[in-house]
Protein backbone atom coordinates (compact mmCIF):
# COMPACT_ATOMS: atom_id res chain seq x y z
CA UNK A 1 0.00 0.00 0.00
CA UNK A 2 2.60 2.53 1.06
CA UNK A 3 4.69 1.18 -1.82
CA UNK A 4 1.92 2.39 -4.14
CA UNK A 5 1.80 5.79 -2.54
CA UNK A 6 5.59 6.19 -2.83
CA UNK A 7 5.26 5.58 -6.54
CA UNK A 8 3.06 8.64 -6.90
CA UNK A 9 6.09 10.87 -6.37
CA UNK A 10 6.76 11.53 -10.06
CA UNK A 11 3.11 11.99 -11.02
CA UNK A 12 2.56 14.26 -8.02
CA UNK A 13 5.39 16.59 -8.99
CA UNK A 14 4.04 17.17 -12.49
CA UNK A 15 0.43 17.36 -11.33
CA UNK A 16 -0.49 14.06 -13.01
CA UNK A 17 -2.58 12.83 -10.10
CA UNK A 18 -6.29 12.92 -9.31
CA UNK A 19 -7.49 15.01 -6.38
CA UNK A 20 -7.81 11.85 -4.33
CA UNK A 21 -4.30 10.64 -5.16
CA UNK A 22 -2.98 14.09 -4.41
CA UNK A 23 -4.54 14.00 -0.96
CA UNK A 24 -3.21 10.47 -0.34
CA UNK A 25 0.28 11.44 -1.36
CA UNK A 26 0.29 14.58 0.78
CA UNK A 27 -0.84 12.50 3.75
CA UNK A 28 1.99 10.10 2.99
CA UNK A 29 4.51 12.95 3.01
CA UNK A 30 3.83 13.53 6.69
CA UNK A 31 5.33 10.12 7.41
CA UNK A 32 7.98 9.75 4.70
CA UNK A 33 11.06 11.92 4.93
CA UNK A 34 12.52 10.48 1.72
CA UNK A 35 9.53 11.55 -0.36
CA UNK A 36 9.42 14.91 1.45
CA UNK A 37 13.00 15.62 0.47
CA UNK A 38 12.45 14.51 -3.10
CA UNK A 39 9.36 16.69 -3.42
CA UNK A 40 11.31 19.77 -2.32
CA UNK A 41 14.04 19.06 -4.88
CA UNK A 42 11.87 18.02 -7.77
CA UNK A 43 9.54 20.99 -7.50
CA UNK A 44 12.62 23.10 -8.24
CA UNK A 45 12.93 21.14 -11.49
CA UNK A 46 9.38 21.93 -12.57
CA UNK A 47 10.01 25.54 -11.54
CA UNK A 48 12.76 25.62 -14.16
CA UNK A 49 10.35 24.20 -16.73
CA UNK A 50 7.76 26.82 -15.83
CA UNK A 51 10.19 29.70 -15.76
CA UNK A 52 11.38 28.83 -19.25
CA UNK A 53 7.82 29.45 -20.48
CA UNK A 54 7.75 33.01 -19.13
CA UNK A 55 5.81 35.40 -21.35
CA UNK A 56 4.82 38.91 -20.39
CA UNK A 57 1.13 38.82 -19.43
CA UNK A 58 -1.34 41.44 -20.67
CA UNK A 59 -0.82 44.66 -18.73
CA UNK A 60 -4.40 44.67 -17.51
CA UNK A 61 -3.78 41.53 -15.48
CA UNK A 62 -1.77 43.39 -12.89
CA UNK A 63 -4.56 45.78 -11.96
CA UNK A 64 -7.12 42.97 -11.82
CA UNK A 65 -4.94 40.90 -9.50
CA UNK A 66 -4.19 43.86 -7.24
CA UNK A 67 -7.88 44.79 -7.08
CA UNK A 68 -8.79 41.26 -6.12
CA UNK A 69 -6.15 40.80 -3.43
CA UNK A 70 -7.26 44.08 -1.87
CA UNK A 71 -10.53 42.37 -0.98
CA UNK A 72 -9.18 38.86 -0.36
CA UNK A 73 -8.56 37.75 3.21
CA UNK A 74 -5.36 35.83 3.88
CA UNK A 75 -4.98 32.64 5.84
CA UNK A 76 -3.11 33.36 9.05
CA UNK A 77 0.26 31.78 9.81
CA UNK A 78 -1.18 29.79 12.70
CA UNK A 79 -3.85 28.28 10.49
CA UNK A 80 -1.33 26.30 8.46
CA UNK A 81 -2.98 22.92 8.28
CA UNK A 82 -2.38 21.29 4.91
CA UNK A 83 1.40 21.35 5.07
CA UNK A 84 2.99 19.20 2.45
CA UNK A 85 5.52 18.40 5.13
CA UNK A 86 4.88 17.27 8.65
CA UNK A 87 5.89 20.12 10.89
CA UNK A 88 4.04 23.38 11.15
CA UNK A 89 6.39 26.21 11.84
CA UNK A 90 5.26 29.14 13.94
CA UNK A 91 5.84 32.54 12.40
CA UNK A 92 9.05 33.12 14.34
CA UNK A 93 10.60 29.90 13.17
CA UNK A 94 9.86 30.90 9.60
CA UNK A 95 11.76 34.12 10.05
CA UNK A 96 14.73 32.31 11.53
CA UNK A 97 14.82 29.80 8.73
CA UNK A 98 14.86 32.61 6.23
CA UNK A 99 17.74 34.37 7.91
CA UNK A 100 19.70 31.13 7.73
CA UNK A 101 18.90 30.61 4.13
CA UNK A 102 22.03 29.59 2.26
CA UNK A 103 21.19 31.57 -0.84
CA UNK A 104 20.72 34.74 1.10
CA UNK A 105 24.03 34.32 2.85
CA UNK A 106 25.73 33.68 -0.41
CA UNK A 107 24.09 36.66 -2.00
CA UNK A 108 25.48 38.97 0.65
CA UNK A 109 28.94 37.61 0.07
CA UNK A 110 28.68 38.29 -3.59
CA UNK A 111 27.81 41.91 -3.06
CA UNK A 112 30.87 42.48 -0.91
CA UNK A 113 33.18 40.58 -3.19
CA UNK A 114 32.14 42.21 -6.41
CA UNK A 115 32.53 45.72 -5.04
CA UNK A 116 35.99 45.21 -3.63
CA UNK A 117 38.11 44.25 -6.62
CA UNK A 118 38.85 45.90 -9.88
CA UNK A 119 39.21 42.75 -11.89
CA UNK A 120 38.35 39.47 -10.30
CA UNK A 121 38.53 37.06 -13.12
CA UNK A 122 37.02 36.24 -16.43
CA UNK A 123 35.86 33.13 -18.11
CA UNK A 124 34.78 32.22 -21.57
CA UNK A 125 33.45 29.09 -23.14
CA UNK A 126 31.82 27.98 -26.32
CA UNK A 127 28.26 27.03 -25.50
CA UNK A 128 27.94 23.30 -25.14
CA UNK A 129 31.69 22.83 -25.39
CA UNK A 130 32.35 19.19 -24.57
CA UNK A 131 35.63 19.81 -22.82
CA UNK A 132 34.01 21.82 -20.06
CA UNK A 133 33.27 19.95 -16.92
CA UNK A 134 29.57 19.87 -16.19
CA UNK A 135 29.95 21.47 -12.78
CA UNK A 136 31.95 24.31 -14.20
CA UNK A 137 29.44 24.84 -16.91
CA UNK A 138 26.57 25.05 -14.46
CA UNK A 139 28.43 27.47 -12.22
CA UNK A 140 29.26 29.55 -15.21
CA UNK A 141 25.68 29.59 -16.47
CA UNK A 142 24.54 30.70 -13.08
CA UNK A 143 27.05 33.52 -12.92
CA UNK A 144 26.04 34.69 -16.35
CA UNK A 145 22.41 34.62 -15.35
CA UNK A 146 23.12 36.73 -12.31
CA UNK A 147 24.71 39.38 -14.46
CA UNK A 148 22.14 39.40 -17.24
CA UNK A 149 19.26 39.51 -14.79
CA UNK A 150 20.73 42.18 -12.54
CA UNK A 151 18.36 45.12 -12.06
CA UNK A 152 20.77 47.53 -13.74
CA UNK A 153 21.89 45.21 -16.55
CA UNK A 154 21.91 46.85 -19.94
CA UNK A 155 22.68 45.43 -23.32
CA UNK A 156 24.69 46.88 -26.21
CA UNK A 157 25.39 45.54 -29.65
CA UNK A 158 28.66 43.74 -30.24
CA UNK A 159 29.85 43.29 -33.79
CA UNK A 160 30.98 39.71 -33.65
CA UNK A 161 28.39 37.70 -35.53
CA UNK A 162 25.03 38.46 -34.00
CA UNK A 163 25.98 39.38 -30.48
CA UNK A 164 25.29 41.47 -27.41
CA UNK A 165 27.33 42.73 -24.56
CA UNK A 166 25.55 43.05 -21.24
CA UNK A 167 27.08 45.02 -18.42
CA UNK A 168 25.95 45.51 -14.87
CA UNK A 169 27.68 48.02 -12.65
CA UNK A 170 25.84 46.62 -9.70
CA UNK A 171 27.37 43.21 -10.40
CA UNK A 172 30.70 44.65 -11.54
CA UNK A 173 30.55 42.35 -14.49
CA UNK A 174 30.25 42.20 -18.22
CA UNK A 175 28.96 39.32 -20.34
CA UNK A 176 29.39 38.92 -24.07
CA UNK A 177 27.12 36.43 -25.81
CA UNK A 178 26.07 35.76 -29.35
CA UNK A 179 25.63 33.50 -32.35
CA UNK A 180 26.94 33.23 -35.88
CA UNK A 181 30.46 34.29 -34.96
CA UNK A 182 33.17 33.28 -37.45
CA UNK A 183 35.96 31.06 -36.15
CA UNK A 184 39.21 32.88 -35.38
CA UNK A 185 42.31 31.99 -37.38
CA UNK A 186 44.13 28.72 -36.67
CA UNK A 187 45.84 28.72 -33.29
CA UNK A 188 44.04 31.89 -32.26
CA UNK A 189 41.24 32.60 -29.83
CA UNK A 190 39.08 35.63 -29.19
CA UNK A 191 39.90 37.72 -26.16
CA UNK A 192 37.81 40.39 -24.46
CA UNK A 193 39.47 43.62 -23.27
CA UNK A 194 38.45 46.57 -21.16
CA UNK A 195 39.75 49.73 -22.78
CA UNK A 196 40.61 52.37 -20.18
CA UNK A 197 40.44 56.15 -20.60
CA UNK A 198 44.26 56.28 -20.69
CA UNK A 199 44.26 53.91 -23.66
CA UNK A 200 45.46 50.84 -21.75
CA UNK A 201 43.66 47.54 -22.19
CA UNK A 202 42.84 45.27 -19.27
CA UNK A 203 42.90 41.60 -20.32
CA UNK A 204 39.68 39.63 -20.12
CA UNK A 205 38.84 36.02 -20.83
CA UNK A 206 39.49 34.17 -24.07
CA UNK A 207 36.74 32.25 -25.79
CA UNK A 208 36.02 30.20 -28.89
CA UNK A 209 32.70 30.02 -30.72
CA UNK A 210 31.04 26.62 -30.72
CA UNK A 211 29.04 26.26 -33.88
CA UNK A 212 29.05 30.06 -33.98
CA UNK A 213 27.77 30.50 -30.41
CA UNK A 214 29.86 31.98 -27.68
CA UNK A 215 29.59 33.38 -24.22
CA UNK A 216 32.16 34.91 -21.92
CA UNK A 217 32.07 36.84 -18.70
CA UNK A 218 34.43 39.14 -16.88
CA UNK A 219 34.21 40.67 -13.46
CA UNK A 220 35.55 44.18 -13.30
CA UNK A 221 34.93 47.61 -11.94
CA UNK A 222 33.95 50.04 -14.67
CA UNK A 223 35.63 53.19 -13.37
CA UNK A 224 37.67 54.67 -16.19
CA UNK A 225 36.49 52.08 -18.71
CA UNK A 226 35.52 53.69 -22.01
CA UNK A 227 35.03 50.69 -24.26
CA UNK A 228 35.07 46.94 -24.64
CA UNK A 229 37.10 45.36 -27.40
CA UNK A 230 37.63 41.93 -28.90
CA UNK A 231 40.86 40.83 -30.53
CA UNK A 232 42.25 37.58 -31.85
CA UNK A 233 45.10 36.37 -29.66
CA UNK A 234 47.30 33.29 -29.60
CA UNK A 235 45.83 30.37 -27.68
CA UNK A 236 45.73 31.16 -23.96
CA UNK A 237 45.34 34.88 -24.46
CA UNK A 238 47.74 37.77 -24.04
CA UNK A 239 48.62 40.28 -21.34
CA UNK A 240 48.29 43.10 -23.86
CA UNK A 241 46.57 43.07 -27.26
CA UNK A 242 48.79 41.82 -30.10
CA UNK A 243 46.40 42.68 -32.91
CA UNK A 244 43.87 45.32 -33.87
CA UNK A 245 40.40 44.90 -32.39
CA UNK A 246 37.86 43.18 -34.63
CA UNK A 247 34.99 44.60 -32.58
CA UNK A 248 34.69 47.59 -30.29
CA UNK A 249 31.71 48.62 -28.18
CA UNK A 250 31.98 52.02 -26.59
CA UNK A 251 30.21 52.72 -23.35
CA UNK B 1 36.18 36.49 1.52
CA UNK B 2 36.17 37.89 -1.93
CA UNK B 3 37.58 34.72 -3.39
CA UNK B 4 34.42 32.88 -2.39
CA UNK B 5 32.81 34.50 -5.33
CA UNK B 6 34.81 32.99 -8.13
CA UNK B 7 35.52 30.89 -10.03
CA UNK B 8 34.61 27.28 -10.13
CA UNK B 9 33.97 28.02 -13.77
CA UNK B 10 37.30 29.45 -14.72
CA UNK B 11 38.50 28.45 -18.12
CA UNK B 12 41.79 26.58 -18.12
CA UNK B 13 43.10 28.77 -20.86
CA UNK B 14 42.61 31.93 -18.88
CA UNK B 15 45.51 33.31 -16.90
CA UNK B 16 44.53 35.58 -14.06
CA UNK B 17 46.39 38.85 -13.81
CA UNK B 18 48.96 38.96 -11.00
CA UNK B 19 47.58 39.38 -7.55
CA UNK B 20 44.13 38.09 -8.41
CA UNK B 21 42.96 35.12 -6.42
CA UNK B 22 40.61 32.62 -7.87
CA UNK B 23 38.47 30.69 -5.49
CA UNK B 24 35.52 28.43 -5.77
CA UNK B 25 31.91 29.29 -5.32
CA UNK B 26 29.93 27.61 -2.57
CA UNK B 27 28.32 24.26 -3.12
CA UNK B 28 24.73 23.18 -3.12
CA UNK B 29 23.14 26.50 -3.86
CA UNK B 30 20.10 26.62 -6.04
CA UNK B 31 20.37 27.61 -9.64
CA UNK B 32 17.21 29.47 -10.34
CA UNK B 33 16.58 30.49 -13.89
CA UNK B 34 15.67 34.05 -13.21
CA UNK B 35 18.99 34.60 -11.54
CA UNK B 36 19.92 34.56 -7.90
CA UNK B 37 19.63 38.30 -7.68
CA UNK B 38 15.90 38.18 -8.07
CA UNK B 39 15.37 34.75 -6.59
CA UNK B 40 17.02 35.40 -3.25
CA UNK B 41 14.61 38.23 -2.80
CA UNK B 42 11.48 36.30 -3.58
CA UNK B 43 11.50 34.10 -0.47
CA UNK B 44 11.65 37.15 1.72
CA UNK B 45 9.01 39.02 -0.27
CA UNK B 46 6.62 36.11 0.05
CA UNK B 47 7.13 36.02 3.79
CA UNK B 48 6.31 39.74 3.91
CA UNK B 49 3.25 39.23 1.72
CA UNK B 50 2.06 36.57 4.16
CA UNK B 51 1.96 39.27 6.79
CA UNK B 52 -0.25 41.43 4.61
CA UNK B 53 2.26 43.54 2.70
CA UNK B 54 0.66 44.57 -0.57
CA UNK B 55 3.88 46.31 -1.59
CA UNK B 56 5.80 43.04 -1.25
CA UNK B 57 3.11 41.29 -3.29
CA UNK B 58 3.47 43.85 -6.07
CA UNK B 59 7.16 43.05 -6.29
CA UNK B 60 6.37 39.35 -6.34
CA UNK B 61 3.96 40.02 -9.18
CA UNK B 62 6.58 41.90 -11.17
CA UNK B 63 9.09 39.12 -10.62
CA UNK B 64 7.03 36.08 -11.42
CA UNK B 65 3.82 36.99 -13.28
CA UNK B 66 5.54 36.22 -16.59
CA UNK B 67 6.38 32.69 -15.50
CA UNK B 68 2.93 32.19 -13.96
CA UNK B 69 1.15 33.40 -17.08
CA UNK B 70 3.55 31.56 -19.40
CA UNK B 71 3.11 28.29 -17.53
CA UNK B 72 -0.66 28.66 -17.66
CA UNK B 73 -0.57 29.56 -21.35
CA UNK B 74 1.55 26.58 -22.20
CA UNK B 75 -0.86 24.20 -20.47
CA UNK B 76 -4.26 25.70 -21.38
CA UNK B 77 -3.16 27.06 -24.78
CA UNK B 78 -5.63 29.89 -24.80
CA UNK B 79 -4.60 33.44 -23.85
CA UNK B 80 -7.91 34.38 -22.26
CA UNK B 81 -8.05 31.20 -20.24
CA UNK B 82 -4.40 31.56 -19.29
CA UNK B 83 -5.09 35.03 -17.98
CA UNK B 84 -7.91 33.73 -15.81
CA UNK B 85 -5.74 30.92 -14.51
CA UNK B 86 -2.86 33.30 -13.78
CA UNK B 87 -5.19 35.61 -11.88
CA UNK B 88 -6.61 32.74 -9.81
CA UNK B 89 -3.16 31.42 -9.08
CA UNK B 90 -1.71 34.78 -8.05
CA UNK B 91 -4.66 35.50 -5.80
CA UNK B 92 -4.20 32.06 -4.26
CA UNK B 93 -0.55 32.93 -3.65
CA UNK B 94 -1.65 36.03 -1.78
CA UNK B 95 -4.33 34.20 0.15
CA UNK B 96 -2.21 31.24 1.22
CA UNK B 97 1.22 32.90 1.45
CA UNK B 98 1.41 31.98 5.14
CA UNK B 99 1.66 28.33 4.12
CA UNK B 100 4.92 28.90 2.31
CA UNK B 101 7.79 27.25 4.17
CA UNK B 102 11.20 28.57 3.07
CA UNK B 103 12.98 25.45 4.29
CA UNK B 104 10.78 23.17 2.19
CA UNK B 105 11.50 24.74 -1.21
CA UNK B 106 11.92 28.10 -2.91
CA UNK B 107 9.16 30.67 -3.16
CA UNK B 108 9.54 30.43 -6.92
CA UNK B 109 8.84 26.70 -6.92
CA UNK B 110 5.97 27.12 -4.50
CA UNK B 111 4.28 29.79 -6.63
CA UNK B 112 4.84 28.03 -9.93
CA UNK B 113 3.47 24.79 -8.48
CA UNK B 114 0.25 26.60 -7.59
CA UNK B 115 0.08 28.07 -11.09
CA UNK B 116 0.71 24.73 -12.76
CA UNK B 117 -1.91 22.94 -10.66
CA UNK B 118 -4.49 25.59 -11.44
CA UNK B 119 -3.72 25.32 -15.12
CA UNK B 120 -3.95 21.54 -15.09
CA UNK B 121 -7.24 21.65 -13.17
CA UNK B 122 -8.58 24.03 -15.77
CA UNK B 123 -7.49 22.04 -18.75
CA UNK B 124 -8.96 18.88 -17.26
CA UNK B 125 -12.33 20.49 -16.70
CA UNK B 126 -12.37 22.33 -20.03
CA UNK B 127 -11.30 19.54 -22.29
CA UNK B 128 -12.67 16.06 -22.56
CA UNK B 129 -10.15 13.31 -22.11
CA UNK B 130 -10.50 12.23 -25.73
CA UNK B 131 -9.82 15.72 -27.05
CA UNK B 132 -6.55 15.86 -25.22
CA UNK B 133 -5.53 12.45 -26.46
CA UNK B 134 -6.26 13.50 -30.02
CA UNK B 135 -4.05 16.54 -29.67
CA UNK B 136 -1.08 14.53 -28.55
CA UNK B 137 1.86 15.88 -30.50
CA UNK B 138 4.81 18.16 -30.28
CA UNK B 139 4.48 21.12 -27.93
CA UNK B 140 3.83 24.45 -29.59
CA UNK B 141 6.60 26.91 -29.88
CA UNK B 142 6.01 29.85 -27.64
CA UNK B 143 6.78 33.46 -28.24
CA UNK B 144 9.47 35.04 -26.16
CA UNK B 145 8.70 38.37 -24.56
CA UNK B 146 10.20 41.17 -26.58
CA UNK B 147 9.93 44.21 -24.37
CA UNK B 148 13.45 44.06 -23.00
CA UNK B 149 16.51 42.72 -24.74
CA UNK B 150 18.06 41.31 -21.58
CA UNK B 151 14.86 39.54 -20.60
CA UNK B 152 14.56 38.20 -24.11
CA UNK B 153 18.09 36.88 -24.16
CA UNK B 154 17.50 35.42 -20.79
CA UNK B 155 14.29 33.70 -21.79
CA UNK B 156 16.08 32.20 -24.78
CA UNK B 157 18.87 31.03 -22.56
CA UNK B 158 16.44 29.36 -20.19
CA UNK B 159 14.48 27.77 -22.99
CA UNK B 160 17.71 26.44 -24.48
CA UNK B 161 18.67 24.99 -21.15
CA UNK B 162 15.34 23.22 -20.85
CA UNK B 163 15.56 21.89 -24.42
CA UNK B 164 19.07 20.63 -23.77
CA UNK B 165 17.93 18.98 -20.54
CA UNK B 166 14.94 17.28 -22.12
CA UNK B 167 17.16 16.07 -24.95
CA UNK B 168 19.27 14.15 -22.43
CA UNK B 169 16.30 12.10 -21.26
CA UNK B 170 15.21 8.81 -22.74
CA UNK B 171 12.35 9.00 -25.20
CA UNK B 172 9.87 7.63 -22.66
CA UNK B 173 11.02 9.93 -19.88
CA UNK B 174 10.76 12.92 -22.16
CA UNK B 175 7.37 12.01 -23.61
CA UNK B 176 5.95 11.24 -20.18
CA UNK B 177 7.07 14.60 -18.79
CA UNK B 178 5.82 16.52 -21.82
CA UNK B 179 2.40 14.89 -21.69
CA UNK B 180 2.02 15.26 -17.94
CA UNK B 181 3.60 18.62 -17.26
CA UNK B 182 2.85 20.57 -20.41
CA UNK B 183 -0.45 18.95 -21.33
CA UNK B 184 -1.96 18.08 -18.00
CA UNK B 185 -2.28 14.33 -18.58
CA UNK B 186 -2.79 12.15 -15.54
CA UNK B 187 -0.38 9.26 -15.14
CA UNK B 188 -3.11 6.94 -16.37
CA UNK B 189 -3.50 8.99 -19.54
CA UNK B 190 0.26 9.02 -19.96
CA UNK B 191 0.39 5.24 -19.77
CA UNK B 192 -2.45 4.98 -22.30
CA UNK B 193 -0.99 7.51 -24.71
CA UNK B 194 2.46 5.94 -24.64
CA UNK B 195 1.07 2.42 -24.45
CA UNK B 196 3.12 1.47 -21.43
CA UNK B 197 2.07 -0.08 -18.08
CA UNK B 198 0.93 2.35 -15.40
CA UNK B 199 3.88 1.50 -13.14
CA UNK B 200 6.27 2.27 -15.97
CA UNK B 201 4.63 5.63 -16.61
CA UNK B 202 5.00 6.61 -12.95
CA UNK B 203 8.60 5.44 -12.86
CA UNK B 204 9.58 7.27 -16.05
CA UNK B 205 8.15 10.50 -14.69
CA UNK B 206 10.17 10.10 -11.51
CA UNK B 207 13.44 9.08 -13.22
CA UNK B 208 13.12 11.84 -15.79
CA UNK B 209 12.62 14.51 -13.15
CA UNK B 210 15.53 13.18 -11.11
CA UNK B 211 17.78 13.23 -14.11
CA UNK B 212 16.87 16.86 -14.80
CA UNK B 213 17.46 17.67 -11.15
CA UNK B 214 20.94 16.17 -11.29
CA UNK B 215 21.77 17.92 -14.54
CA UNK B 216 20.56 21.30 -13.35
CA UNK B 217 21.78 20.91 -9.78
CA UNK B 218 18.60 22.37 -8.43
CA UNK B 219 18.53 20.31 -5.24
CA UNK B 220 18.41 22.33 -2.05
ZN1 LIG C 1 7.54 7.98 0.44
Amino acid sequence: MSEDVHALLGPYIVGAVSDEECADFEAHLATCSSCTEDVANLLEVTAVLGEAEAVAPPLSLRARVMDEIAVTAQVTPTATPIAATATVAPADATVTALADHPRRRRFTLIGVAAASLLVLAGVGIGIGSAVQDRQQQLAFEKDVMMVTSAPDAHAMDLELGSAHLVMSERMDAVVVMGDDAPMPHDGMEYQLWLVMDDGKAMPGPTFMPDDGSFMAMMHAGFDGVVAFAITEEPHGGSEAPTSDPIAVTEI
Amino acid sequence: MSSDRHLRAVDDSYHAPDGVTLGTSGTGEVITPRGLVRAANLDSLLTQAARGSGAAFEQIYDNISGAVYGTALRVVRDPQLAEDVAQEALVEVWRTAARFRPDAGSARAWILTIAHRRAVDRVRSEQAHTTRLRHHGKPDDKQAPTDNVVDTMFAEWEAARVRAGLAELTELQREAIILAYYKGYTHREVSEALDIPLGTAKARLRDGLMKLRDMWEVAR
